[in-house]
């Protein structure tokens, strides 16, 4: 996983819960890395996994909750990393369509060894989109907090609904309605 | 600040220190990485670059080299680049001034470029256009081309290009030699005219002159003495012998001039037929040691050709016991026949002079020296060949082959 999500995560758990926090959760944490992270760099998603469930236990909030909130901070990193990308869409629902055939794209270019997950759209009107997000990660939530600051972004908003297709949320179904 | 939150801000501190370190450390490797990547991209394209030189100078130098005329033009016939043998054909020199192809057209041939030219754009080429140019100095030339489209990266014609062959030498030689043979065809069917006519002519003062002799000798029958009488036998052997030669002449004149008649001739009747006609003396005996073949062709000239050779080895054997051995064998394309006999033989240097006309190397009564004239004549009808292998007072072999 690239070290940008692992520095930005702790990041935005010093603004909320304090440096306390993010020294605990290291500390309850078994990490390869010891909670050393710089952005260039790569690290094992389970790493990821561990600082999640420790904060989740010490906070009280659901991981699927911090994914959330964590997404809404990961889309203005992106907006201010990649101002030319989302200049090229002038709308959420075509920007959301284009991850797979576009977005990533880019994103490989840049780093080849990226693991992505896939967003296949089933069904696509000017106001409606139906995608399915398949990822071994889980982090459809992460997905959805992207998802609402894309609406945000364009000034709009949506009434986004997640299905699960697999219980464990490797496999989940997006119905995304423009309001 | 209690000591809890010291040891809080001294973890976060070391962790930022040794990211930072390992951040430096994923840079530097990055850089080296570009480096090289750099360098290695550098090297490639210095030899693509190489390359490139070597693949244009070699290009430089076809162009530059041949000797055909090489023309690049744009779409709209415009003259872009033209080799030294281009200028030198055209006359015209594009670092002087500027030229159109449709100057270079002849006007009589004007159809025939322009609907050329049409199927250049539709097909991207065409290839053996021959016609008439006009050059700059209003010489008339032919000429041959061989066209073709010049395409971009996306496929799109942008010019054309073409080897133009100056064949207006070539063309004058072989017309010339069109005439020549049309006119050697016809001296040659006068000569054979004119020899089958004086033949002819010949013959009746001929005949005039024996029936007079005989008129002499009736008349004065008794009254001559014994050398008057062998004068007289002289003349009319003389006679006999002239006789002879004009048929001959008749003979070899009427060869290749009638039209050759095809048919399956088998051979071993054919020289049965020979057999008959020829006069074989009893010492002589005539061997054929194969099954000869069934041969393609005029049946009354194959006559001639045997019947000429078994009656010259007839004719020329001086041992007790003659033989006579006639063989063939089957090659490819052809039959090589041989007719072998053990008579007086021919010396090694006449062994080229005998298929002349009237080269007879025995002056004897029988022989007017015409016999293997037509036997090489009707080969060569046959496009085979002949030739001998002879010892003198040993014997000969003729051999000679026939197309199949």
């Amino acid at each position: 996983m690239k070290g940008i999500v692992f520095t930005e995560f702790l990041d935005l758990v010093e603004d909320k819960f304090g440096l306390e926090m993010v020294d605990k959760i290291i500390a309850q944490s078994e990490l390869e890395s010891e909670g050393i992270y710089t952005s260039v760099g790569t690290y094992e998603f389970s790493e990821m996994l561990q600082l999640l469930k420790n904060l989740s236990a010490n906070t009280n909030i659901s991981i699927d909750d911090l994914l959330l909130v964590y997404a809404e901070h990961f889309f203005s990193v992106l907006k201010i990393s990649y101002p030319d990308l989302i200049a090229t869409y002038k709308d959420p629902i075509e920007m959301l369509a284009s991850i797979e055939n576009h977005i990533h794209v880019e994103v490989r270019k840049i780093y080849p060894d990226a693991e992505l997950p896939t967003f296949n759209v089933l069904e696509k009107t000017e106001n409606s989109l139906t995608m399915i997000y398949k990822s071994s990660r889980a982090m459809h939530h992460f997905g959805l907090g992207l998802m609402n600051k894309t609406f945000e972004h364009f000034s709009a908003t949506a009434t986004i609904v997640i299905e699960k297709i697999k219980e464990d949320g490797t496999e989940v179904k997006f119905i995304i309605n423009k309001n | 600040m209690s000591q809890i939150q010291i040891d809080i801000l001294q973890r976060a501190l070391n962790r930022e220190k040794a990211a930072r370190k390992q951040s430096e450390k994923i840079l530097e490797d990055k850089s080296l990485q570009l480096f090289n990547a750099t360098q290695e991209l550098k090297e490639a394209n210095e030899k693509l670059e190489l390359l490139l030189e070597e693949k244009t100078s070699q290009l430089q130098g076809v162009f530059e080299n041949i000797n055909d005329a090489y023309l690049i033009m744009d779409l709209e016939g415009n003259a872009l680049k033209m080799n030294d043998a281009a200028i030198e054909l055209f006359g015209y020199d594009l670092k002087t001034e500027r030229f159109n192809v449709v100057n270079l057209i002849y006007k009589p041939d004007a159809n025939y470029a322009f609907k050329s030219f049409k199927e250049l754009r539709k097909k991207g080429f065409f290839t053996d256009y021959t016609a008439r140019i006009i050059t700059k100095s209003k010489a008339v030339k032919w000429v041959q081309i061989n066209a073709s489209l010049i395409y971009d990266k996306s496929k799109q014609a942008i010019a054309a290009q073409g080897i133009i062959r100056d064949i207006t030498e070539t063309r004058r030689t072989s017309e010339l030699i069109k005439e020549q043979k049309i006119e050697l065809e016809k001296s040659n069917d006068e000569l054979q005219e004119y020899a089958h006519i004086v033949s002819h002519d010949l013959k009746s003062p001929l005949r005039s002159i024996n029936a007079l002799v005989s008129w002499i000798k009736e008349d004065n029958s008794g009254k001559l003495d014994a050398a008057s009488l062998q004068n007289f036998e002289l003349i009319e052997t003389t006679l006999e012998k002239m006789e002879q030669l004009i048929s001959g002449i008749l003979l070899y004149s009427s060869i290749g001039s009638e039209s050759v008649k095809k048919e399956k001739t088998n051979l071993n009747m054919l020289l049965e037929d020979v057999k008959q006609i020829l006069f074989i003396p009893e010492h002589i005996s005539i061997k054929i040691l194969n099954e000869l073949p069934v041969v393609y062709g005029d049946k009354v000239k194959l006559q001639q050709l045997f019947q000429n050779l078994i009656s010259n080895a007839i004719k020329f054997n001086d041992k007790e016991k003659g033989l006579i051995e006639i063989d063939v064998q089957e090659e490819k394309s052809f039959y090589q026949f041989s007719i072998k006999d053990n008579g007086i033989g021919i010396d090694k240097k006449y062994h080229d002079k005998i298929f002349k006309i009237f080269h007879s190397l025995n002056k004897t009564k029988e022989s007017t020296g015409i016999g293997l004239s037509i036997v090489k004549k009707i080969v060569d009808l046959f496009k085979g060949e002949i030739w001998i292998e002879s010892e003198p007072n040993i014997g000969t072999t003729f051999y000679f082959t026939l197309k199949k």
